[in-house]
């Protein structure tokens, strides 16, 4: 893991640690279980977001995920990170959906999932405030990275976004994707290389 | 001659997933390949940029809600499993419902007004003198007896039998003082007379009412 990325998973000063909450799920503890959502909910969401690219969809699929993990719950080995198994189940959740898209779609090219819609109400403005001129530099950058995975295949999306972001280890990113270790090396390869060649220019006059 | 590094040495270089050893020799390729050092100076930099502008998460919009929604469905489905479970023995728990005392006390009193009711029916005609036809208690142990007295143009009920009713069972239920209905989430609170929250309900994707909360 990359050392400025810290563990999803560590607690913070005084927070119950995650197998406690889920050893009270799993004997029927639904405050427990609403502990989880609330620690885990923007990195669900944000993750459903970057693979669907909707907000109104990533929502209600987020949600699907953290349902499914209440009725898994009672089957999670207390020997494995809660953060992997939740992770993999929103993986799967977001590739039923992509898959069932897919076949709605007949292969259409969806516009939807390129939009970038903002949900009224949806946390859009930083918590500190940058310059104007450096604040647009930064919005614009971001669009661009945006726009630049947004042309990834959903493997390539996902390697990337819980390598770079979540700062997941490649094992705990193979339990997630359910793939071999070799498969995520790769994906990370060829997730890095094209989106250096989209954003290379963008990235190093950044800097 | 060395092999130049492949794609995995690359990825696991940059992600620092190496050993002290792998490491070391494929720094000593660096060294030696500039187009190589080119390679992973400009990939480092990618990895900077996203993780720079990439949050780790993204906050949930109406985030509250996103967790009493969760909540819901938890409540809808185990109520769905137990419903499930015990819908053999749903006769039983009707039965039971039929024999506690209460019941059997609200009956009577019930029975016994209607006849009351009748009998005050029937006296408005003169001719006619005060008497209760019948009464029924679906509990056994209870008795139903009426007196009246024409001076005083009274009828007494008097119930025997009944199971005293705690004093501090509450009866008339919550006191509602007011509502408020939020159109952004769509759901309606309601509040006691001391401002407590006493219920919070919102509509499901069928349009039907849902219950978010409740304070007994």
């Amino acid at each position: 893991m990359n050392p400025d990325m810290p563990s999803p998973t560590a607690p913070a000063d005084g927070e119950v640690p995650d197998l406690d909450l889920v050893k009270r799920c799993q004997a029927g503890d639904t405050r427990a279980f609403d502990a989880l959502v609330t620690k885990y909910r923007s990195r669900v969401y944000n993750m459903t977001y970057h693979l669907i690219q909707n907000e109104t969809e990533a929502w209600d699929l987020a949600q699907e995920a953290f349902i499914k993990a209440w009725r898994a719950i009672g089957g999670f080995k207390l020997d494995s990170g809660f953060y992997t198994w939740l992770y993999r189940i929103t993986h799967n959740v977001c590739y039923d959906w992509l898959r069932k898209k897919r076949i709605e779609s007949d292969g259409e090219f969806d516009d939807s999932r390129t939009e970038h819609r903002v949900a009224a109400g949806a946390e859009a403005v930083p918590q500190m405030a940058p310059r104007p001129d450096q604040a647009m530099r930064n919005a614009e950058l971001k669009a661009r990275i945006d726009a630049a995975i947004a042309q990834l295949s959903p493997d390539h999306r996902q390697a990337i976004l819980l390598k770079e972001v979540e700062g997941l280890r490649y094992h705990e990113i193979a339990e997630v994707m359910q793939c071999s270790l070799g498969t995520v090396m790769s994906r990370l390869f060829y997730a890095r290389k094209k989106l250096q060649e989209i954003l290379k220019d963008t990235y190093e006059n950044a800097t | 001659m060395k092999t130049p590094p492949d794609e995995n040495q690359i990825v696991r270089f940059l992600d620092g997933e190496m050993d002290a050893a792998e490491k070391s020799a494929f720094e000593a390729s660096l060294a030696a390949d500039p187009e190589l050092r080119a390679e992973i100076e400009s990939l480092s930099q990618l990895g900077a940029t996203l993780r720079k502008s990439m949050p780790n998460g993204r906050e949930v919009p109406h985030a509250d809600f996103f967790n009493s929604q969760i909540q819901v469905r938890i409540a809808q489905e185990e109520m769905d499993r137990a419903r499930e479970s015990n819908a053999p023995a749903a006769g039983a728990g009707w039965l039971d419902w039929l024999r506690a005392p209460w019941f059997a006390a609200a009956a009577t009193a019930v029975v016994a007004l209607l006849a009351v009711t009748l009998w005050q029916g029937r006296s408005l005609s003169p001719s006619e003198s005060s008497l209760v036809l019948s009464s029924y208690a679906p509990n056994p142990d209870v008795q139903a007896r009426a007196f009246h007295s024409d001076e005083a143009q009274a009828t007494v009920l008097m119930l025997d039998g009944l199971a005293a009713v705690p004093a501090d069972r509450k009866i008339v239920g919550h006191s509602v003082h007011h509502s408020e209905t939020d159109q952004q989430v769509a759901t309606t609170t309601l509040f006691s007379d001391d401002g407590h929250v006493l219920l919070v309900l919102a509509k499901d994707g069928r349009n039907q009412p849902r219950l978010l909360e409740h304070t007994p």
